[in-house]
């Protein structure tokens, strides 16, 4: 509010805002002069405003010690504008400073909230002073003041004033209830947690009533789902949310989890590398007659070990000479920036059917390891994965994959890359067959190998010495000595 | 009195008359409240009984008939007023916002309002324009009222009775389309509740327990939302039915607590969707429960548009599929 | 005339024009009889001329439909009560325009008008005014302080209404016309009207309601309806018109074809056109019209014809629509300078007595002054208090988090 300041004995009137949206106002005339003694409400002097004349009252008794601003200046709304002595019997003044026209220790009206007119009419006419900002930061309206609007600081707050201090940092208007304080969640309460947390737990097949929150107010965490796949795995089947219309005779399957992640795979690998596929067809009867004799060994006692566990170590060896094969193609964040990566350690990646769809855990540095060691590691990571538990560290940071198509039967195929490397061997199953051996026929154990690779990173050349050194070593397992 | 199969409408007739042989300051005002007993018949033999000091044929004038109800109500009288359709409310709006909500405020307290405003609203009834509205939302959004609806006779007596009890100004939501419809009255029920404050019928309540999700309305909507859980129950699916009863100020406890328990909410209202009942329930739900929450509230209401011919009504309103619907979708998230 | 054989009240029945305007008041006790109501009507029906009892120039001539003891108690009394109202209306003014007050509503002219239907009134009777009666609130007993709140935007009504008989001001144009005819639908349904002439309830215990409102208001429909609904209930009611001319920048012209108080007579019941600048005149002519309403003949319409000489509120600037000449013209017919001119000329008060006069109205605008500069602003709870009068737990936490809010702040009470 301006205009007045208490509690001096000089006391200065500044230019009010007379209720008209004045910024400013032109002195027209003084009513008194330096020295006259005025009353309350006594008239001081003309202003104009939006071309009319206002009186303003004196708001304060005594005598006029200065008139501060001449007839004919215009002066902001605030602008001291007179200085009265209100107790002039009391001696000469010193030369103190008048009182600063600061605001009341009463407080400033209300803000466009009072009374009047219903509808308001009146108009300002041209220079309309409705709507304009007065010096103190309002508004002008009909009836009153808009108040100037936010401060540009903001107050400071008690304690750290993180909004996410709940109860402090509550919404002006509502008291939040917060989730329950209890680490227990009453039994027929539905799980807590937020929307992106229930879409990874949907992502991933877990359901969240059997995820233990590790959060004291039983909220489940991101952490909290991810730990529950390692430890406790998944209860969804593939049949859910399968349902059935007998009208179509079809039965509509939402993409969800594996599948979805799954066929999203699929699609990023098989459309941005150039997939080449070569095959190798192979007399593995030595490897059959090692393996047989491999198998009364003591340290092989407990494993098991077939195909799938040579062409492991037929590939760690092989890609010693051809390390292209194990290395990734990677797009660059420009143009010209690609790479392309070659690993020195091989992280081998088994494809498993589980009963949630395909998954391919890895056997981290599956190249230190010896044939037992891989066994150990196909045997433990095949028992995870048809448990459903295999954890999503488990199947990240491979370099290579071999998919086992021979466990069902099948000869070979065109194996999809896994994204992230640059090749695959599909091992298909090993039959008897009609073969030649020294210029004669003869009946052998014999599979085809098929690799895939990407053309981007490994040509013609290196894929087949690499699918011959492969081949070769299932062939001839003594070979193995010379890589 | 034992208690009875009755209508809607005839279980507020005895809710009036039983509040008028109780408090002689009670008072009935409207457009053809008294001889004709209401258009609806909701007023029927009052007249007769009371006399025409105390059920009043007013001059066809809604401003009237709210405004000189409040002079009443500052007089010491308790009226409780007739506004004949929800679509003639709005000529006596402004007194119902510039007076009934403001005057205890603007007083502090020295005169309070303690006056009835009875409104029958809703669709369905095959009716002419203005006579299908449900304008309640207007109401919730001044402080200074309450506003409650009842959807069956029980609640119907109980919440009128509790309304003309009530010190502060009570806005009446009547859902006209099911007037007619019977159902079980004992007007000694609730009787021993009847000091409670705020009033124990100005709350939310349980009409059907479930599991798989929460589903809210109000008035017209709730024989719906009950045929809905049936048929729900039958594709097996539990649904939870919650009648709000009080829309201002909304009773959410019970919501929330029902929320917590299944994660999923639809709320349903005949009312237009944008800025409606439906969207501060879906707010505040959200706010108060977003752990609990497995998908967001999803709103059943009535488009946007000016309430349509009455033969496109059916497209309109929510019914019993719309719900299901609604229910399906907040369960596949 | 000879009016129609009076017949049992039945509203159903058909009946004549003249039946009706009979019945409504004959239903009451049977008195007065139809014809004298018709004869009345027609009697206070002034045309052209105002009721008008001392003329500007401060001569006193009685009118016999309209009967007042002057004495010189009541001369005197009603010359204070428009000296001090008068004062701590331009103190009112000056606090505004000094930056005290957001607003100040005028009455400037209207003096006479308000204190002479204020004084008029009855303990029992009830007020509703609009927001410029800051006269009748004085009559009511209202301090002028307590006027204050409103303008100063620290309350909205700072009286008790209900003790005082003085509603709240009312700030939708024509809202409270409605609520004062329901009030005085109360008054006649508590049988508060129209006791036995000359008995003891008559005169202790029968009550009737003023509304004050102005031209402008008289376009609104809540006052077309308030005059309906009176009229079909028989309600003890005077609608008093402050006819000042103006509402905001339009003319009463604007408002309507006809004269104000003629308005009436399409409803049914009488209307009076008085001198709203005469105080003997207005409390002359409202004493009878509450008497009428008192006695079961209301409602009664009655134009104070009077002028609002500084602007409608201190927002408005009257030099844009209106000419210097007329308010100089208005000056000349100042309710108090024609009181006190007759106060002198018969001798009736002295200069001693318009001294202090004068200082008691010093006084009163000081005190006026100093309570409005003195006033705080409400604390936060003020918002939420007396919204409803029973429990409100949605309010009652929404209170709660606002303190929790403004406890967060790290300096209490600071930056405000």
């Amino acid at each position: 509010m301006t205009g007045t300041s208490t509690g001096t004995r000089l006391q200065v009137f500044s230019m009010p805002d007379v209720g008209e949206g004045l910024t400013e106002a032109e002195v027209l005339g003084w009513r008194v002069a330096v020295g006259d003694s005025v009353t309350v409400n006594q008239i001081l002097v003309e202003i104009e405003t939006a071309k009319a004349a206002v009186e303003l009252p004196s708001p304060f008794a005594g005598r006029v010690h200065a008139l501060l601003v001449e007839p004919g200046v215009t002066v902001e709304v605030g602008t001291p504008i007179i200085s009265v002595d209100t107790d002039p019997g009391a001696g000469d003044l010193t030369d103190s400073a008048p009182a600063a026209a600061s605001s009341e220790t009463a407080t400033a009206p209300a803000t466009g909230s009072t009374d009047g007119e219903g509808s308001g009419t009146t108009t300002n006419g041209e220079g309309a002073k409705i709507g304009e900002v007065t010096a103190d930061g309002r508004i002008a309206t009909l009836v009153g003041y808009v108040s100037a609007g936010a401060s540009t600081a903001r107050r400071p707050r008690r304690g750290n004033g993180r909004p996410a201090d709940v109860a402090a940092a509550a919404p002006q208007h509502s008291v939040v209830h917060p989730a329950p304080a209890s680490a227990a969640v009453p039994a027929d309460h539905a799980p807590l947690a937020t929307p992106p947390v229930r879409k990874l737990a949907k992502d991933l097949g877990v359901d969240l009533a059997a995820v233990t929150a590790t959060r004291q107010d039983g909220v489940i965490s991101r952490a909290d789902v991810e730990n529950s796949v390692a430890a406790k795995g998944s209860t969804a089947s593939p049949g859910r949310g399968r349902a059935y219309d007998p009208a179509t005779r079809e039965h509509r399957v939402p993409v969800k989890g594996i599948r979805k992640a799954t066929a999203a795979a699929m699609v990023a690998s098989a459309f941005s590398a150039p997939h080449v596929t070569e095959f190798l067809t192979v007399d593995v009867t030595p490897m059959m007659e090692l393996r047989d004799r491999l198998r009364r060994r003591p340290e092989f006692a407990d494993l098991k070990i077939g195909p799938l566990v040579f062409a492991a170590r037929a590939v760690c060896l092989a890609a010693r000479r051809t390390p292209e094969i194990n290395s990734v193609y990677e797009v660059g964040p420009e143009p010209g920036a690609d790479v392309i990566v070659v690993k020195q350690y091989v992280n081998l990646g088994i494809a498993a059917a589980t009963p949630r769809g395909l998954v391919v855990p890895v056997i981290q540095d599956a190249d230190r390891l010896d044939l037992a060691g891989l066994a150990a590691a196909l045997r433990d990571l095949a028992a995870t994965a048809r448990e459903g538990h295999t954890s999503p560290a488990q199947m990240s940071g491979g370099t290579f994959t071999i998919t086992n198509v021979g466990v069902f039967g099948v000869d070979t195929g065109t194996p999809i890359i896994n994204p992230g490397e640059a090749a695959i061997l599909a091992l298909g199953s090993v039959k008897d067959a009609p073969w030649v051996v020294d210029g004669e026929l003869a009946v052998r154990k014999v599979c085809q190998l098929s690799l895939s690779f990407d053309h981007r990173v490994v040509d013609g050349q290196q894929g087949s010495q690499f699918l011959a050194d492969v081949g070769a070593l299932l062939a001839d397992p003594g070979l193995a000595i010379a890589f | 009195m034992a208690p009875i199969t009755t209508t809607l409408a005839k279980a507020l007739n005895t809710g009036l008359r039983s509040a008028m042989e109780d408090d002689p300051k009670v008072i009935v005002m409207g457009e053809d409240v008294g001889r004709l007993g209401g258009v609806f018949r909701v007023t029927d033999g009052l007249q007769k009984d009371f006399g025409d000091n105390r059920v009043l044929d007013t001059p066809l004038a809604e401003s009237g008939i709210i405004g000189t109800a409040v002079g009443l109500a500052m007089r010491g009288y308790r009226p409780v007023t007739e506004i004949q359709f929800d679509g003639f409310v709005f000529p006596g709006f402004d007194q119902i916002i510039s007076q009934v909500a403001k005057i205890t405020y603007r007083t502090q307290g020295a005169w309070s309002m303690p006056m009835v405003i009875r409104i029958p609203f809703g669709g369905g009834i095959g009716a002419v324009e203005h006579h299908a509205e449900s304008p309640e939302s207007f109401f919730c959004h001044i402080g200074g009222l309450r506003v409650v609806a009842c959807s069956n006779p029980q609640d119907a007596y109980d919440m009128l009775r509790a309304a003309i009890a009530c010190e502060d100004p009570v806005v009446f939501f009547e859902p006209k389309r099911r007037y007619w419809e019977k159902g079980t009255l004992d007007p000694e029920l609730n009787s021993a509740a009847s000091g409670e404050r705020p009033p124990r019928c100005f709350s939310s309540v349980l009409r059907r327990p479930g599991t798989d999700v929460t589903v809210v309305s109000y008035g017209p909507s709730m024989p719906v939302l009950m045929a809905a859980a049936d048929a729900a129950a039958i594709e097996g699916r539990s649904l939870e039915i919650i009648d709000l009863r009080t829309l201002s100020p909304l009773d959410l406890d019970p919501v929330v607590e029902s929320v917590r328990r299944t994660g999923r909410m639809v709320v349903v209202s005949e009312a237009p969707l944008e800025s409606s009942i439906t969207s501060n329930i879906a707010a505040r739900v959200t706010e108060e429960a977003f752990y609990s929450l497995a998908a967001p509230v999803v709103r059943v209401a009535g488009f946007d548009t000016p309430y349509p011919p009455s033969r496109l009504e059916d497209e309109y309103l929510p019914d019993l599929d719309k719900v299901l619907d609604a229910v399906d979708r907040v369960m596949a998230w | 005339m000879a009016g129609p054989p009076v017949q049992p009240s039945d509203p159903y029945l058909p009946t004549t024009a003249g039946e009706a305007a009979a019945r409504g008041a004959a239903g009451l006790r049977g008195r007065p009889t139809p014809s004298e109501v018709i004869a009345g009507l027609r009697a206070t029906s002034h045309g052209e001329d105002l009721i008008q009892l001392l003329s500007p120039e401060g001569t006193l001539t009685p009118n016999d439909d309209f009967p007042i003891e002057v004495t010189v108690d009541l001369l005197r009394g009603l010359y204070r009560d428009m000296v001090l109202v008068r004062r701590f209306d331009r103190e009112g003014n000056a606090l505004q325009r000094q930056g005290q007050l957001s607003i100040w509503v005028p009455l400037l002219g209207q003096e006479a008008a308000q204190i002479g239907a204020g004084r008029a009134m009855r303990p029992a009777d009830m007020a509703f005014p609009s927001y410029r009666e800051h006269g009748v609130a004085w009559c009511r007993g209202v301090d002028p302080t307590q006027l204050l709140g409103i303008f100063r935007g620290t309350d909205q009504c700072g009286w008790d209404p209900k003790a005082t008989r003085f509603n709240s001001y009312t700030i939708v144009i024509g809202n409270q016309v409605l609520n004062a005819t329901g009030y005085a639908m109360g008054q006649r349904f508590d049988g508060v009207i129209g006791s036995a002439p000359g008995s003891e309830d008559a005169v202790t215990s029968d009550e009737a309601t003023i509304a004050f409102f102005g031209d402008g208001a008289t376009s609104q429909g809540d006052v077309h309806e308030g005059m309906v609904f009176a009229a079909a209930f028989d309600a003890p009611i005077v609608f008093y018109c402050q006819n000042n001319q103006w509402a905001i920048s339009e003319p009463v012209a604007k408002q309507s074809r006809v004269p104000l108080w003629e308005r009436s007579t399409g409803y049914g019941f009488p209307g009076v056109r008085v001198d709203g600048n005469d105080v003997l005149a207005c409390l002359a002519v409202t004493r009878w019209a509450l008497e009428e309403c008192r006695s079961g003949n209301g409602p009664v319409m009655i134009e104070a014809f009077t002028y609002r000489m500084d602007a409608h509120t201190t927002s408005d600037d009257p030099t844009r629509y209106r000419m210097a000449a007329e308010e100089e013209h208005w000056k000349l017919l100042d309710p108090i300078q024609r009181v006190k001119v007759h106060l002198s000329r018969q001798g009736l008060a002295d200069q001693d007595f318009f001294e202090q006069v004068a200082g008691e109205a010093d006084e009163l605008a000081a005190r006026f002054r100093a309570h409005c500069i003195g006033m705080p602003k409400p604390p936060p709870e003020r918002i939420f208090a007396n919204v409803y009068t029973e429990p409100h737990h949605q309010l009652e936490q929404q209170l709660a988090g606002h303190l929790e809010y403004l406890a967060g702040f790290a300096e209490q009470d600071g930056g405000r």
